[in-house]
């Protein structure tokens, strides 16, 4: 006789519950054939046939849809198998009782791992608080998005105050006695930031087909960084290299291939970005788990088959002084001063003392800091960091732009804001109120993955990105999953994301009035929310 | 009837009379049943607009000099205006009729939103100009025709009537219609002789056809006589010189290359992990067959007893039996796993469809 024991899992511990409908089922074997999480199975159930007490049982073997219930095996709420069911007889339907995360603790003596995004943001989002309130209006002549021509560009690396720039009068001619720090004037928005490895090959070449496409096709000058974990050689050693931002951290995966193709480089890379944290799980370094190291994102990082963890913190660097006196020197130093180098950290409390530190720099080799909120996506965390540490952008990057405001020096060490922009809908609304409350731009990655066909969202839906069994073959290497992407569809989806977005942008500054990007314009903000506006030095309304 | 012209003084002895008082004085001269003015303006708006004879049948003529803005503003068929110099912004405002002739240049928006009638112009017009024309189909297509050239932004939102900008005497100019013209342009057409520069991709600008040709013949031997520039025809009427802009049809607006036209022609070769993956990009369906399988099936001969339930159960018929033995067609089989539910031997087992890269 089959027992059950209390400690071992249940249906309803799972997240996630499989609503099967025998009735409309044809057993076609669509859902359990798509299912890359093995949550389901075709399995034969043994039922009474006659309902009688009076006569002797008899018992007929029925097909049916399972659910499986296991760690490795449980539901995550993907919804593959309804979107492949003809007769919609199949759904998974979210346990509000469900105990998975107690029972994995206690069976695995783990802790728990996911991909995505935090799941805990139940105060609703300040960004949504904010809205554009100072419209011409008689005022001044509004623009006209269609019309006008708006230059929709943002400086990427170390901007000279006026004093600082060397210039002498050489036989009557203004000349530059000294090179300036190198800059790029680049779109406002920046793409990517997942590593090869964190996200399939199609959909990481994706991106950059997208970026390219973008800059060549419609004339968006977006920009696209790397992410941690290298970057291919053909691409390195490509034109197209020249829109791409290589990012190094701690773990500094991929550098020894950027190196080696140095001197067959054609053209210098955009940008270089010292990821010192991310803000979906600050102070946790990088972690790759070993069922997504394929064998090309073993060579490209150099290192085994086995979970990877960049470590927390760049070994080397133990103050802000030294990190500028090492680390941004050695990058600037890697192309010989010509390409920008930029910072990016977990938005923390302590943001502004790194960035007031920054300003300071002596040797104009800090080209950009990136602040990173807490709503960002991450292939893998550990789910305390993603839940439970953190801090929020918008008044972070406020609090850095007032404090360079404060000396005299806002727009010299530009500022990017990121970390779940595009939440809620409106990517370019978010973009345009970071830009107007002081940041020179901002950057996106999870949005990407959405836009490119991610099946989760953010209230834990699927959020199986450490899985390796991405659904929608976009954070996954298996090459049955990763083929469901179509690499033409998933560019040209984000190629048009951006176009749309780009138009929204200037629908946002036409009435504002500002052909260029209204940097620290928080004039144009209002709340109706009395803290926020306290708090970000904005206008209260009501 | 009385025949005799209005002539009125608006400056006397450094008195200035105001627009109101100008406008109500025409007004109540037009109520006697005068349609004859010859005004001398001194900046006052309006001039000639919402105005018609007292007997309908009449016309109502005025002669202007120095007029403010908006002259001729909302003015209707029946009411011809002519200005003698330059008169500043707005010249035909909403004109929905009348025939404004100035002999001299236009400032900004002449013509703005005009409806109806015919503005004659024989200089320059100012920015804006042509802005937001239409044409109601129960009356003519309003025309406006500028012997010179026009300012930026010129044609925008047009979406009616007829525009003619003849580019005499613009030698050196990059474009007679200024910058970034026609924008939000959606109908109407425009024909012009000379440069154009940075115009918007709204509208496309094509070749003259026969019937534009004689549009354009008739059409500018009334325009040259009225602004008395009659021996300019010749020289007007090379047709090789002149363009015809309209709007773009939405059919026809220039196709981009796809983005998956770009992966193929322009973007690195077999792309960027090519030397790691040998991805054909085939999109596999889903469910999949063959190598797109998320779970594969295999049959071990042990201990099956040849019920055939497997092969009646399989959704996709892709169990075939030969020589006593079962195999899956991997064609056909999506790897449900359904064969491996139902056998009563467990002669089937499923195996994840993992492959490392090569």
């Amino acid at each position: 006789m089959a027992t059950i024991s209390i400690n071992q899992l249940h249906l309803d511990d799972l997240p996630w519950i499989i609503e099967y409908d025998e009735e409309k089922c044809i057993q076609c074997g669509k859902c359990t054939a798509v299912c890359s999480f093995g949550a389901i199975k075709p399995e034969v159930e043994k039922r009474r046939k006659n309902t009688s007490c009076n006569q002797e049982p008899s018992f007929e073997r029925v097909l049916v849809i399972k659910q499986q219930i296991s760690f490795q095996h449980h539901c995550r709420g993907c919804g593959m198998c309804s979107r492949v069911c003809p007769n919609g007889a199949i759904k998974a339907i979210r346990n509000h009782n469900d105990r998975y995360s107690v029972r994995y603790r206690a069976a695995k003596a783990d802790s728990l791992k996911k991909g995505g995004r935090s799941n805990l943001n139940t105060e609703g989002r300040t960004l949504d608080k904010i809205k554009i309130g100072r419209i011409s209006q008689m005022t001044d002549p509004s623009l006209d998005a269609a019309r006008h021509q708006f230059e929709l560009k943002t400086p990427f690396g170390r901007v000279l105050s006026a004093d600082k720039l060397a210039f002498r009068c050489e036989n009557g001619k203004m000349e530059l006695s000294k090179q300036l720090p190198p800059n790029r004037w680049i779109y406002p928005i920046l793409m990517g930031d997942m590593s090869i490895g964190a996200i399939s090959w199609r959909m990481w070449e994706a991106m950059a087909i997208a970026t390219a496409y973008l800059n060549e096709v419609i004339g968006i000058p977006v920009r696209m960084c790397t992410g941690e974990g290298g970057i291919p050689v053909r691409l390195l050693k490509s034109r197209y290299v020249k829109y791409m931002i290589l990012q190094i951290a701690s773990g500094h995966f991929g550098w020894n291939r950027i190196i080696q193709a140095m001197p067959d480089m054609v053209e210098d890379p955009a940008g270089i970005l010292i990821k010192i944290g991310q803000g979906a799980k600050p102070g946790d370094g990088g972690l790759l788990m070993a069922s997504k190291v394929a064998r090309y994102v073993q060579e490209i990082r150099g290192v085994p088959r086995a979970d990877l963890l960049s470590p927390p913190t760049h070994q080397g660097l133990y103050s802000i002084e030294e990190s500028v006196q090492k680390m941004f020197l050695s990058m600037n130093a890697a192309f010989n001063f010509r390409v920008p180098v930029a910072i990016k950290v977990a938005a923390s409390v302590t943001s502004v003392s790194v960035y007031n530190n920054l300003l300071r720099d002596p040797y104009n080799i800090v080209g950009g800091f990136f602040i990173d909120g807490l709503a960002g996506g991450t292939g893998a965390a550990h789910e305390i960091s993603l839940d439970h540490t953190g801090h929020p952008i918008t008044s972070k990057l406020r609090d850095c732009y007032l404090a360079a405001v404060h000396q005299g020096r806002q727009g010299e060490i530009p500022l990017f804001a990121g970390g779940g922009l595009g939440q809620t809908g409106s990517f370019a609304a978010d973009a345009f109120k970071l830009i107007c409350l002081g940041a020179n731009g901002v950057f996106t990655g999870r949005l990407l993955l959405e836009i490119a066909g991610c099946v989760g969202n953010d209230t834990g839906k699927c959020n199986a990105c450490n899985t390796g069994l991405c659904p929608a073959g976009l954070a996954t290497q298996d090459v049955c999953l990763t083929k469901r992407l179509d690499i033409d569809v998933a560019a040209q989806n984000i190629v048009n994301y951006f176009i749309a977005t780009d138009m929204e942008l200037k629908k946002l500054m036409g009435p504002v009035g500002n052909s260029t990007l209204p940097i620290g314009r928080s004039d144009a903000l209002i709340s109706v929310d009395k803290h926020i506006a306290n708090r970000l030095d904005i206008q209260y309304v009501c | 009837m009385k025949k005799e012209t209005v002539k009125i003084k608006t400056l006397t002895d450094n008195n200035r009379m105001s627009t109101q008082e100008l406008l109500q004085l025409i007004s109540s001269k037009i109520a006697e049943g005068y349609t004859d003015f010859d005004i001398e303006a001194c900046g006052q708006h309006n001039i000639g607009g919402s105005s018609w004879a007292l007997n309908r049948e009449e016309k109502l003529n005025f002669k202007i000099t120095n007029p403010g803005q908006r002259a001729g503003a909302m003015a209707l068929s029946g009411t011809r205006i002519t200005i003698e110099g330059s008169a500043p912004a707005d010249v035909g405002w909403l004109n929905s009729g009348a025939k404004i002739i100035v002999n001299g240049d236009c400032g900004d928006t002449a013509a703005h939103c005009a409806a109806g009638g015919k503005i004659f112009v024989s200089g320059r017009v100012g920015t804006r100009s042509g802005a937001l024309m239409k044409h109601d189909p129960k009356y003519n297509p309003p025309e406006f025709w500028v012997l010179k050239n026009t300012g930026s932004f010129s044609f925008e939102f047009m979406g009616g009537g007829i525009a003619v900008v003849c580019g005499y005497d613009c030698e050196g100019l990059s474009s007679v219609l200024g910058n970034r013209s026609c924008v939000g342009m959606v109908g109407g057409c425009i024909y012009v002789r000379g440069p154009i520069a940075n115009i918007a991709d709204c509208v496309e600008i094509k070749e003259l056809e026969e019937n534009d040709i004689e549009f354009l013949k008739t059409g500018l031997k009334d325009f040259l006589q009225n602004i008395d520039k009659s021996d300019l025809y010749d020289e007007l009427t090379l047709w090789n010189e002149w363009k015809k802009i309209a709007a773009e049809a939405s059919s026809h607006k220039t196709n981009k290359m796809s983005v998956a036209e770009f992966r193929q022609k322009n973007w690195i070769k077999d792309g960027i992990f090519s030397d790691f993956i040998n991805d054909d990009y085939v999109v596999y369906k889903i469910p999949a067959v063959n190598e797109g399988r998320v779970h594969i099936p295999h049959w071990t001969k042990t201990d099956c007893i040849k019920c055939n339930i497997c092969v009646k159960n399989c959704p996709q018929k892709a169990i075939e039996v030969k020589d006593n033995s079962y195999n899956s067609i991997n064609e056909k089989c999506i790897g449900c796993g359904i064969c491996a539910a139902v056998c009563p031997k467990k002669c089937w087992t499923m195996s994840d469809n993992r492959k490392e890269i090569l």
